[in-house]
């Protein structure tokens, strides 16, 4: 009861908030985390406190004090304009960071680039150290936890042993009862004699026979099933980091999910559109991101594109981006040449680079990253995801788990077939929004008549063995 | 014993038409020689002991623990590899097309080829090419499949000081012969017929860096005889454009130009356009009478078929032209005599093209020069220049004269020659005098050839240039004067070779500013295109269109009578029997021998595979035996001696074979090519002559054949598997009697029981008509019909109807007026599907996989018959046999139609196969794809032969090809036809994704677009305005075997002729 009332609080709180968000009234905190995650996260470190592609953010405001706000504002919409009027504080940003060039915004309204800034603030003042899945609140309560069924195993075997134990007085006591009657019973079994008697013996057999079955059955149907298989990857890549925080739509990456039965890895390339300009990560600094660019050929130093680089050897390979990586180690440590522990950190970063980036079959460094396949149908199967993710507007969360939380991906549904036939029991079809629907002419005459509320995948053939099987 | 057809209509075979017991023992059975134990007798595998009570214990024991090991193994890791930059045009999981030509010497379809990331798997024909108009040859089909060949090089070679072949650098060679050959270096480049216009300009190029270089052009068949008498009589060395589409009366004389003379895909597609039957109320179509010497796949299409010794043909072609000649006034010429029996005949053909002028044609494959010119003279007198005999567009695929390889040879022989350059060409294999030119070969300095894999010839150079797979080249190609035709690569070259236009530039030599591009052949081309036809089509268009016409300059071609100069020279007729040398429509002049699948296509007329069998002819002996020469029997092995060469050749019984002449196919014993190819069948070419003029003669007189000597190691002949009981058992008397002798006898004792159901006897299978019947065979057919649906109306599914109503149902039409019985559909089929290749020895035991079949039927006069083909692929029943008696339910039916089978539940009890009266069921009796996770099953496949072991398709190169949308099926399943459900939801998809209708175009089958005559219609039966709703409209439709109510969704349309009276002989 407690819990439910506080779930209402927050639903209400929640709405409340995304009524005033969404009405040009006051500005607030969180509009501004929407504008910030959606539009700066990707340039401006979540943390307002360092530096990323962009400065960081916290502070502005104080930084800009002694220009009028409408200075800062224009900054915000169009920063090459300002640089181009010679604005003095634009001209010293632009010495500072330029070649980047900050993204233009002109649609922003005042109220907007306001919350944006009372959230950064906000963000700016707050203790240090809240854990990463705090910045979503409003997210679902954790569930209780379930008591662990080892306990019922546990209760079980007690209560049996009680049960063993009370028979047993039992008949101990009906023994001495008759001694003291002097009737004479036949001699009280053994336990031993009780174990190996033919009732017990052939329960157990039994017991055996259906519980082994009943296992190879299980197992034998899940034989190839990997539902929460969660192996470690190349590169310690984190959709909570990509797809939660920094907000990036699924199929920004896995662009063939909507025209394609593939959802596909994204190319190097695809990564290269951002981390051009993130070329160091806030977790594990150089060692992760350079496996990008060690895998495509970028030189972070000379932000260019190494040529010929598929004909390089392994050394050559080394050499380009130890350079990065010792460059950056001396800049973060202020030094002027590589220490001791500097080249550690450069080795161990290589040998862990080179590692990912190679295997049996692959012994250049440079080429494709081989990821570890998580999703895999069996070879009779055929799915599509354009049919799921654009034709029937399937939400990717619904099969993949909410993949914007986890840190290392892992298999959320079984991929079984009745699972998948479920799902078509169930999925309503988008029937009168498609016109390649208008086939069914019987369904819709009966929408029509009210006969019929809804089609699902099932009515229009959705479980028939060759939707899938071919 | 002229007209069998009292007792017997069709027929697919002398033991059929003889009953013979060993045939109705097959045919009773549905897997003959199948069961589990003689495979384990015949396998090696499991052969070695009597598999007693210990042995299947001990394999019991061995199964659990390797299942229980097998169980506790932890999943495999497998990789997921993305690109590392994703090329924008290509998304993966989606097919990319590409416009291509397929250019095989002379052969030539313009196609489409089907990559899926990056890999082309299906080749589909190109409908904007106004040569092929969208139709393919079972060669193209198949030609993705020599992309993947294992046989290939996979760099340039030289011998080495050992006289073997080493894998070198392309520097090396070109150092080698850029050292070599001087300006003034006497080069012969010997070649097959070039459709490229820009490849003969690097020719000139070559030619004008070292002008003592001769080009030699020659055909493995050659038409060169064609080109001579053209320039003869109209002063232009040319194939005229026929348009076969245009003539209302055609007569073919030993040209199989729909099966594989000069452009067979061409011809037939223009063909089929005067044979459709397009208002059954106003029927008309094209009259075709043929005159061979062995029966063509034209000949089998005919109306009217005359069968001539192949030396006749002069004598023939005189006749014909001093009576036309005679009603349009020409001289006349002096012909060799004929049999009285031949001039009535032909006689009345010649009767039958004057009652055609201007639309008719004659075409001749005769390779004698006075033959063709007689040809010219006549469809000159008869007026088709212009109409049905095009002198402008005309065809430039045979461009080759043998008679000028001989004059190389000579002066490779006496030393002037200094380097020798094989251009794509396989002269020691192909030639009559290929061994005596091989000897040649050596005698000059250096002998490079392009070849793709080494063979007869290329196995004699001192070094290879490897060429790439067309697949993997640029180019263009001028099939049709006027009309071009890009090449474009799919893929990047698969190893390290060199498209053969680029070895020349390159060995013109000199600073070559193209060698700066990765292309250079592709820089040329480009360049080439700019200057001469920029202004015609713009690059990108022109390779996205893959065509484009233009009027090319007026030939110049006008009619010289200058008969009279070589008439004396007509093919004069020889004593004693003879034999006919003929292509195969499958493997050519022996270019496509390594090519599984088309090895193990069965050939239309014979039905044979992997091998080629000498047509013998079959004489009726008055009662009900068909007999051949020396009593010998399909599969026999006899002596055939030509000269003084002897070969052991197997045999079949061929209806419609001239009596005492024989026929063998070309293209077989290659002996140096790769492990499909070679040693398959006998090579015949040495066997050939050559004329006066030097041209080969496809004939020989004066053939002996022996009696047997001994039996073929697994015969395979189709021709009897998976029959639908054109023979059956009299339910009273229980003796087996032929189909409508059964019903004649119960018309005799006034019983009406024709057709009951289940029954065997006057089953539905083919229904045919002449051309001056069709209203009342409409009428009896409807009647037919409808007495079938009246005999059974009861439904196994009851329901059904309404569930198809509800959204599409699937449905097809076959019109076999224009089935001419080519094969394509049945190479398409088994590319698309993943359809494994069994090799021979799984064949000859009626283990062959192909889902579909054409089933070649005879009828009306033994002695000559007519022939008609059936292409038979699941029907999709809706009261489905199959269905009910799957244990597992593993086959059953969809909501739109589709018979479906579930390969994962599929147990291989093989009921379904059992109760299928179409018979297109296939059972995976081994591991064919080597889909097996145990490697265990995959031993001992025994394919060619007990050594042959390994799977066809067990090579990760030929397993580029599989189609990833369709699941490769292993041991213990079975399989068949899907209606390619694959393409279905392609389709349906698409139209999802465009928010709109289902359009006829979205679903095409494979085999429906692998057909160059529109044969095939697929679609959507509740679709009104669809294309199958108007051809299922038609009167002419029959459902096969509709007595037995399985209420299939295939409509045939029935086979109508138009034979005219006593032209036969």
């Amino acid at each position: 009861m407690h819990h439910n009332s506080l779930k209402y609080c927050i639903l209400l709180a929640l709405i409340s908030i995304l009524f005033v968000g969404s009405s040009s009234a006051a500005p607030t905190a969180e509009a501004g985390k929407t504008i910030f995650q959606n539009q700066c996260a990707a340039c401006h470190n979540k943390n307002m406190k360092d530096n990323l592609t962009g400065p960081a953010l916290g502070g502005a405001e104080a930084r800009w004090a002694a220009y009028p706000k409408e200075d800062l504002y224009n900054w915000i919409r169009n920063s090459q304009a300002m640089i181009a009027a010679g604005h003095p504080k634009a001209t010293e940003l632009w010495n500072q960071f330029k070649p980047t060039v900050m993204n233009s915004f002109p649609a922003f309204t005042d109220d907007d680039i306001a919350s944006t800034l009372l959230y950064i603030n906000a963000q700016f003042t707050k203790p240090a150290g809240g854990p990463v899945a705090s910045a979503q609140p409003g997210g679902v309560p954790a569930e209780p936890a379930k008591p662990s069924k080892y306990i019922y195993y546990f209760l079980f075997v007690i209560l049996a042993v009680v049960v063993a134990v009370l028979s047993r007085v039992i008949g101990n006591l009906r023994h001495l009862v008759a001694q003291e009657d002097g009737v004479t019973l036949p001699p009280q079994k053994t336990l031993l004699q009780t174990l190996t008697s033919k009732g017990v013996v052939g329960f157990l057999i039994f017991a055996l026979v259906v519980l082994g079955g009943y296992t190879t059955v299980n197992n034998g149907i899940a034989f190839g099933r990997q539902q929460g298989y969660a192996p470690e990857q190349p590169i310690k890549f984190s959709h909570a980091t990509h797809a939660g925080i920094q907000g990036i739509d699924c199929q920004y990456c896995h662009d063939s999910a909507r025209r394609s039965k593939h959802a596909s890895i994204p190319g190097a390339n695809t990564c290269m559109n951002c981390h051009k300009a993130i070329e160091k990560g806030t977790l594990y600094g150089t060692q992760e991101l350079t496996k990008i660019f060690a895998s495509i050929g970028y030189d972070p130093s000379t932000d260019k594109y190494v040529e010929n680089y598929d004909k390089l050897s392994n050394d050559e390979i080394k050499a380009i981006y130890s350079k990065w990586i010792a460059d950056n180690y001396m800049k973060d440590n202020e030094l002027t040449a590589l220490d001791q522990k500097g080249e550690r950190t450069v080795n161990e970063q290589w040998t862990e680079i080179s590692s990912s980036l190679t295997n049996d079959l692959k012994e250049s460094v440079a080429g494709p990253i081989e990821w570890t396949r998580i999703h895999m149908l069996p070879d009779h199967v055929y799915f599509n995801h354009s049919q799921h993710v654009n034709i029937g507007k399937i939400d990717c969360n619904q099969c993949h788990g909410k993949v914007q939380e986890m840190d290392l991906m892992y298999q959320y549904a079984p991929l079984s077939m009745g699972w998948c036939i479920n799902c078509h029991r169930e999925t309503e079809v988008k029937f009168t929004s498609n016109e390649y629907y208008n086939t069914y002419k019987q369904y819709h005459d009966a929408i029509a008549k009210g006969q019929k509320t809804k089609v699902t995948v099932e009515d229009i053939g959705g479980l028939e063995c060759q939707k899938c099987h071919y | 014993m002229k007209d069998q057809t009292s007792y017997s209509d069709i027929w697919i075979g002398s033991e059929d038409l003889g009953r013979d017991e060993k045939f109705i023992d097959q045919a009773s059975r549905e897997m003959p020689d199948a069961s589990v134990a003689s495979m384990l007798a015949q396998g090696a595998s499991f052969a070695s002991a009597n598999t007693g009570r210990r042995d299947f214990l001990k394999y019991l024991g061995f199964s659990v623990s390797a299942a229980t090991i097998a169980a506790s193994c932890e999943i495999p890791l497998k990789r997921a590899i993305p690109y590392v930059t994703k090329p924008d045009d290509l998304v993966p999981g989606v097919a990319n097309y590409y416009a291509t030509s397929f250019v095989q010497g002379g052969d030539y379809c313009s196609v489409l080829v089907k990559t899926r990331e990056g890999r082309p798997i299906k080749v589909e024909g190109n409908q904007l090419s106004p040569v092929n108009g969208g139709g393919t040859s079972a060669r193209a089909q198949a030609a993705v499949l020599g992309l993947y060949d294992t046989n290939r090089l996979r760099g340039p070679q030289m011998k080495n000081d050992g006289g073997h072949f080493e894998t070198t650098t392309w520097k090396q060679l070109d150092d080698l012969v850029s050292t070599t050959l001087k300006p003034e270096s006497r080069i012969a480049i010997l070649s097959h017929s070039m459709l490229s216009p820009t490849e003969k300009q690097v020719v000139k190029d070559f030619q004008a860096k070292y002008p003592n270089t001769t080009v030699t052009v020659y055909d493995p068949v050659s038409s060169a005889a064609i080109l001579r008498a053209n320039e003869l009589m109209y002063g232009v060395a040319m194939v005229p454009g026929y348009q076969f589409d245009k003539a209302k009366v055609i007569v073919g004389i030993q040209a199989d130009f729909l099966g594989t003379w000069i452009s067979p895909v061409q011809f037939a597609h223009k063909y089929a356009a005067g044979r459709k039957i397009a208002d059954p109320k106003a029927p008309k179509m094209s009259r075709h009478i043929q005159i061979e010497s062995y029966m063509s796949l034209t000949g089998t299409n005919a109306d009217n078929r005359i069968r001539i010794k192949p030396s006749e043909t002069g004598a023939v072609l005189g006749r014909l032209y001093n009576k036309i000649a005679a009603a349009k006034g020409g001289s006349a010429v002096n012909a060799p005599a004929l049999s009285a029996t031949l001039t009535e005949a032909i006689d009345k053909t010649a009767d039958e093209l004057l009652k055609a002028p201007g639309e008719s044609l004659l075409v001749c494959g005769s390779n004698n020069i006075a033959d063709q010119s007689v040809v010219c003279a006549i469809n000159h007198l008869l007026g088709n220049e212009g109409k049905t005999v095009d002198l402008e567009n005309y065809s430039l695929q045979r461009q080759g004269d043998e008679s000028k390889v001989n004059a190389l040879m000579t002066a490779m022989n006496s030393g002037q020659v200094d380097a020798l350059i094989i251009y794509g060409s396989n002269p020691v294999y192909e030639l009559p005098f290929g061994t005596a030119f091989g000897e040649a070969i050596a005698k000059v300095g250096l002998t490079i050839s392009t070849s793709m894999d080494i063979d007869e010839t290329s196995s004699l150079c001192r070094a290879i240039a490897p060429s790439n797979h067309f697949l993997e080249s640029w180019g263009d190609a001028e099939a049709i004067r006027g009309h071009i035709s890009m090449v474009q690569p799919t893929i990047a070259p698969l190893f390290d070779t060199r498209q053969r236009e680029a070895s020349l530039l390159k060995w013109i030599g000199g600073e070559n500013p193209l060698f700066s591009s990765d292309q250079p052949y592709y820089e040329y081309l480009k360049a080439r295109w700019a200057a001469t036809a920029g202004s015609v089509a713009s690059w990108n268009e022109l390779l996205h269109d893959g065509v484009f016409s233009y009027t090319p300059a007026s030939s110049g071609a006008t009619y010289k009578d200058n008969l009279a100069s070589v008439a004396a020279k007509l093919t004069q007729p020889g004593s004693g029997t003879e034999i006919t040398f003929m292509e195969t429509v499958a493997i050519g002049a022996g270019q496509n021998a390594n090519n599984p699948w088309l090895q193990e296509m069965p050939d239309p007329v014979t039905r044979c595979a992997w091998g080629n069998y000498l047509a013998l002819p079959v004489h009726f002996d008055g009662t009900r035996k068909f007999i051949a020469h020396e009593n010998l029997e399909d599969g026999d092995l006899a002596d055939v001696t030509v000269g003084e060469q002897t070969l052991r050749v197997p045999v079949i019984k061929q209806f419609g074979q001239t009596p005492d002449s024989f026929a063998l196919a070309v293209g077989y014993g290659r002996t140096v090519t790769g492990r499909a190819g070679a040693g398959v069948g006998v090579n015949v070419n040495p066997w050939m002559k050559t004329d006066a003029d030097g041209l080969v003669q496809y004939y020989a007189s004066g053939v002996t054949v022996t009696g047997k000597k001994g039996e073929e190691d697994y015969f395979s002949c189709v021709q009897y598997h998976h029959t639908m009981g054109v023979t059956g058992e009299d339910s009273q008397s229980k003796e087996v009697i032929n189909a409508d002798e059964a019903a004649t006898v119960y018309m005799t004792y006034g019983l009406v029981r024709q057709g009951f159901q289940g029954s065997l006897v006057n089953r539905t299978i083919i229904r045919k008509s002449h051309l001056d019947h069709v209203e009342e065979f409409v009428k009896d057919l409807q009647d037919e019909r409808h007495h079938h649906q009246q005999l059974n109306t009861k439904q196994i599914y009851p329901g059904h109807d309404e569930t198809y109503a509800r959204g599409h149902h699937w449905g097809m039409h076959v019109d076999l007026n224009a089935c001419i019985g080519c094969g394509a559909c049945t190479v398409a089929c088994m590319a698309e599907n993943n359809v494994p290749v069994v090799g021979k020895r799984e064949m000859s035991r009626h283990h062959e996989m192909a889902w579909l079949r054409i089933d070649r039927y005879f009828y009306g006069d033994v002695d000559n018959p007519s022939a008609v083909y059936q292409p038979l692929m699941c029907q999709h029943c809706n009261n489905a046999p199959c269905e009910n008696v799957c244990p597992v339910n593993a086959t059953n039916h969809s909501s739109e139609g589709l018979n479906q089978m579930a390969y994962n539940r599929c147990v291989g009890t093989r009921y379904c196969a059992n109760n299928c009266p179409y018979k297109v069921r296939r059972f995976n009796w081994l591991d064919y794809n080597a889909a097996d996770l145990w490697p265990i099953n995959e031993a001992d496949l025994g394919l060619k032969s007990q050594d042959d072991t390994i799977p066809y398709g067990a090579d990760n190169l030929t397993r580029m090809v599989l189609n990833p949308d369709v699941t490769v099926r292993s041991r213990g399943v079975i399989e068949k036809c899907s209606f390619c459900v694959q393409r279905i939801q392609e389709g349906k998809l698409r139209a999802k994704t465009e928010q709109r209708l289902l359009r006829d175009a979205d679903v095409k089958t494979a085999c429906q677009t692998a057909c160059p005559t529109g044969a095939i219609t697929f679609g959507d039966m509740n679709n009104e305005e669809g294309d199958l709703s108007k051809k299922l409209a038609s009167p002419l439709n029959y459902i096969v075997l509709e007595e037995v109510n399985t209420r299939s969704a295939v409509n045939y349309q029935a086979r109508i002729i138009n034979k005219a009276e006593g032209v036969d002989a």
